[in-house]
């Protein structure tokens, strides 16, 4: 018997709604297919199932809220008895204990079970997996071999297949640290897919190498210290305008070159604007990792790689998808990712992972003709660009006045982290890259 | 060095130190006489006579209550258990008064008492008599607790004992008494407490051990070294109070893995207390949970094929070798 339950689809997620039920009570399912779809104050999604077999309960209806942690469904293996569902354990306390809420499935069944379907379990935490365990393996393998090894970890035969956090242990990020890899890259070969030491060597070895950008440094994530100036100017600043002291700098970029590759372009593919942006930020903060970094109270860290988030709006608010490894990607490539995020962001199908981990913003107001306007830096991002319209302005060009398209770019910094000189650097390199386009196909 | 026995090296280590010393002294059940159930203290009447080789009744609370005064007042008593497990009656002598008199007064008082005396599996002597009291023992503050591996640490840690101003719980594995080893023949010779020494090296692997645990290491290591091409570092703790862990420290910066071996049940153990040292300080450079290799939590069975069955052999510290290798 296996249970469906709610998961915990972010941090500040506490419960969730049921939206529709796909299969009723008797019904068979196969592994993966979609039993019902839940509503988060994020994102609907459909909950699939983990294994073969016939729905035995449903345990909550459309409409209905329910914890995270909480029963929704039973679904019994093939020629396992439907009936005989217990009472619902430890939903309230998984949600009122706030620890993270796992499932948990018995691998290497055999000794275990006879041959059946993998026994799933729900726990509160590792603490409780290993307790309930503990007897089950101790038996089991006193079944199977005269020779009872009590030393062997539990943990071990563990699984995890949803809810949990990526483990790996310590010296394999320590190693990934020092070496600026990034472990969300990284296949775990150890027990609960633990990402080990040998994991993280394998990926230096055959590490691929970032497409070629003239003059684009390699980032490696690094931590610098806090200095006691740092310090102080983080602690002054942040009493004079709130927990973030933002500061705007605001340049006007000559985009008639963009404006005319755009319309090249846009005869083989449809590129916006903004896609362009994307991609000349990225790159830019490749020449400026002092601007691709967070905050922290002990030290300040600078990422190792760059992942743009894009504010999109929605009837509900704002939620900005994130285009990973941004400056990695071709124009075209962020076009097509952009589309189809924004495409889930409307049919409120995005997925926490599409939504998290940030290094950068960018926010676009130029298709409601916004000539210019300052954003708020999205934590723990320590800036955001925002885009104002692009269009055709007088300009004085050798003492002639002639027509360009004009683009005004604000950019808000936390001055924690940026300052006002690093700030403007960063907008000067972006100048070189919206204003010499090229530079974003080559 | 002349190859001894590691009983002998015990019995030498009292003869020297009471030939060097006439404060020394040693007493407990039929080791005049009968000259010892263990044979550790054979001739030893002959030798001294019935003022410092003293045949006690049955009464380890009465043994250990005398030696602490003895010691209060000047003399180097050696109280010989016939076993540790018998010191059970003893422990508020040993915990409440040897290990805390200097404490309470403020550092005028030492008790220099050795209690020594066979623990451990391994001679079929069933349940009350096989247990091990490292972790029993390490717990209190005040004692020196030393668990020797080898005949030359046996004779060496005792004679640092014999010399020094502290209260120690002397633990022989009764399993390795006829073990043989180099002892050196200087008759100054000594080890200290709280070094920690590497008994094997290696580069894959780092168990951690001590007494006749230590042994199981070594020979689980060779095994690993030719069967599998793995070579472990084997770290003798040699004393528990004061541990001494920082080779185990850097062995396992060196190779990110480490398994402790203790004879007997794993709650509360040695091991636990090792392994929770090692996750403390080199944590960044683990690469899998440490191991622990620890006896079956059952009360020691007297049966000979049960009671290899309940402690620890090389084939655990083999298999947890290769899961922390992440090869099993």
């Amino acid at each position: 018997m296996a249970e469906i339950i709610m998961p915990k689809m972010g941090d500040a997620m506490t419960e969730g709604k049921v939206v529709r039920w796909y299969k009723k009570p008797g019904e068979a399912v196969k592994k993966g297919e979609p039993v019902l779809e839940i509503e988060t104050d994020k994102v609907n999604l459909d909950l699939e199932a983990e294994q073969d077999g016939t729905i035995a309960e449903v345990a909550a209806q459309e409409g209905q809220v329910i914890p995270v942690g909480g029963r929704l469904a039973m679904i019994s293996a093939p020629g396992e008895k439907p009936a005989g569902v217990g009472p619902r354990p430890s939903a309230a306390t998984a949600a009122e204990g706030g620890g993270a809420t796992q499932k948990i499935a018995a691998e290497g069944g055999g000794a275990t079970q006879g041959g059946g379907a993998a026994q799933q379990r729900r726990v509160t935490d590792k603490k409780d997996s290993i307790k309930h365990t503990t007897g089950e393996y101790a038996e089991a393998i006193e079944m199977k071999a005269p020779r009872i090894d009590r030393t062997a970890p539990v943990s071990a035969p563990l699984r995890v297949v949803e809810g949990g956090r990526r483990r790996s242990s310590p010296l394999a990020r320590k190693m990934a640290r020092e070496m600026g890899v990034s472990l969300d890259a990284i296949e775990g070969s150890g027990p609960s897919g633990r990402i080990i030491a040998k994991d993280v060597k394998a990926v230096e070895g055959s590490r691929p190498r970032l497409p070629g950008q003239p003059g684009a440094p390699v980032l490696h994530e690094q931590q610098i210290p806090l200095s006691a100036m740092r310090r102080t100017i983080a602690k002054r600043l942040a009493e004079s305008t709130g927990p973030i002291p933002h500061f705007y700098l605001t340049a006007d970029y000559d985009v008639t070159n963009l404006m005319s590759l755009r319309q090249q372009m846009n005869e083989i593919v449809k590129i916006s604007v903004n896609d362009f942006v994307i991609k000349a930020a990225a790159l830019a903060l490749r020449h400026h990792p002092n601007v691709n970094a967070s905050w922290g109270d002990e030290a300040i860290t600078q990422h190792g790689e760059i992942h743009i988030g894009v504010a999109v709006s929605t009837p509900e608010g704002l939620i900005t998808p994130v285009v990973r490894n941004a400056d990695q990607k071709s124009v075209a490539d962020i076009a097509a990712e952009v589309r189809a995020l924004a495409e889930k962001v409307k049919n409120r199908k995005l997925r926490p992972e599409e939504y998290q981990g940030s290094t950068f913003t960018i926010s676009n107001l130029g298709a409601w003709g916004i000539e210019e306007f300052t954003a708020i830096i999205n934590p723990p991002n320590v800036a955001i660009l925002a885009i104002g319209t692009a269009a055709p302005q007088p300009v004085v060009v050798d003492r002639q006045i002639v027509v360009r398209d004009r683009m005004k770019v604000t950019m808000s910094c936390d001055h924690r982290v940026v300052d006002g000189a690093a700030g403007a650097e960063y907008l000067r390199t972006l100048r070189q890259y919206l204003e010499q386009p090229v530079r974003l196909i080559l | 060095m002349s190859e001894k026995s590691y009983r002998d090296a015990i019995r030498e280590a009292m003869i020297e130190e009471m030939d060097r010393d006439a404060t020394v002294l040693i007493m407990g059940e039929d080791i005049g006489v009968y000259e010892g159930t263990f044979r550790i203290t054979a001739g030893m009447l002959k030798k001294y006579g019935p003022k410092r080789v003293i045949d006690t009744p049955i009464a380890e609370a009465g043994m250990a209550g005398t030696a602490v005064g003895m010691a209060m007042l000047g003399l180097r008593p050696i109280v010989e258990m016939m076993t540790m497990n018998f010191a059970f009656v003893a422990a508020d002598q040993i915990l409440n008064h040897a290990a805390k008199v200097r404490y309470f007064s403020g550092g005028q008082v030492d008790v220099p008492v050795v209690i020594r005396g066979p623990q451990g599996a391994g001679v079929q002597l069933s349940a009350q008599h096989s247990q091990t009291f490292e972790s029993f023992y390490g717990h209190f503050p005040g004692l020196t607790v030393a668990a020797p591996a080898t005949p030359a640490d046996a004779k060496g840690l005792l004679k640092s004992a014999l010399r020094g101003r502290d209260p120690v719980i002397f633990l022989e594995s009764a399993a390795l008494y006829g073990m043989k080893g180099e002892v050196p023949d200087d008759s100054d010779f000594t080890v200290p407490f709280g070094e920690s020494r590497v008994a094997r090296d290696g580069n894959d692997v780092t168990i951690v051990s001590y007494s006749r645990m230590l042994q199981v290491s070594l020979t689980a290591a060779e095994r690993m070294s030719k069967e599998e091409g793995i070579e472990c570092e084997v770290i003798d703790l040699r004393t528990l109070r004061p541990l001494d862990l920082v080779p185990a420290y850097a062995s396992v910066a060196k190779t990110h893995r480490c398994v402790v071996v203790q004879e007997q049940w794993k709650p509360f153990g040695a091991a636990a207390e090792i392994a929770a040292s090692i996750t403390e300080n080199v944590f960044d450079d683990l690469d899998a949970p440490v191991e622990r290799v620890a006896g079956e939590d059952v009360p020691m069975p007297y049966a000979r094929n049960l009671e290899l069955l309940a402690t620890p052999h090389e084939e655990q510290v083999i298999n947890a070798v290769k899961r922390v290798m992440y090869k099993s």
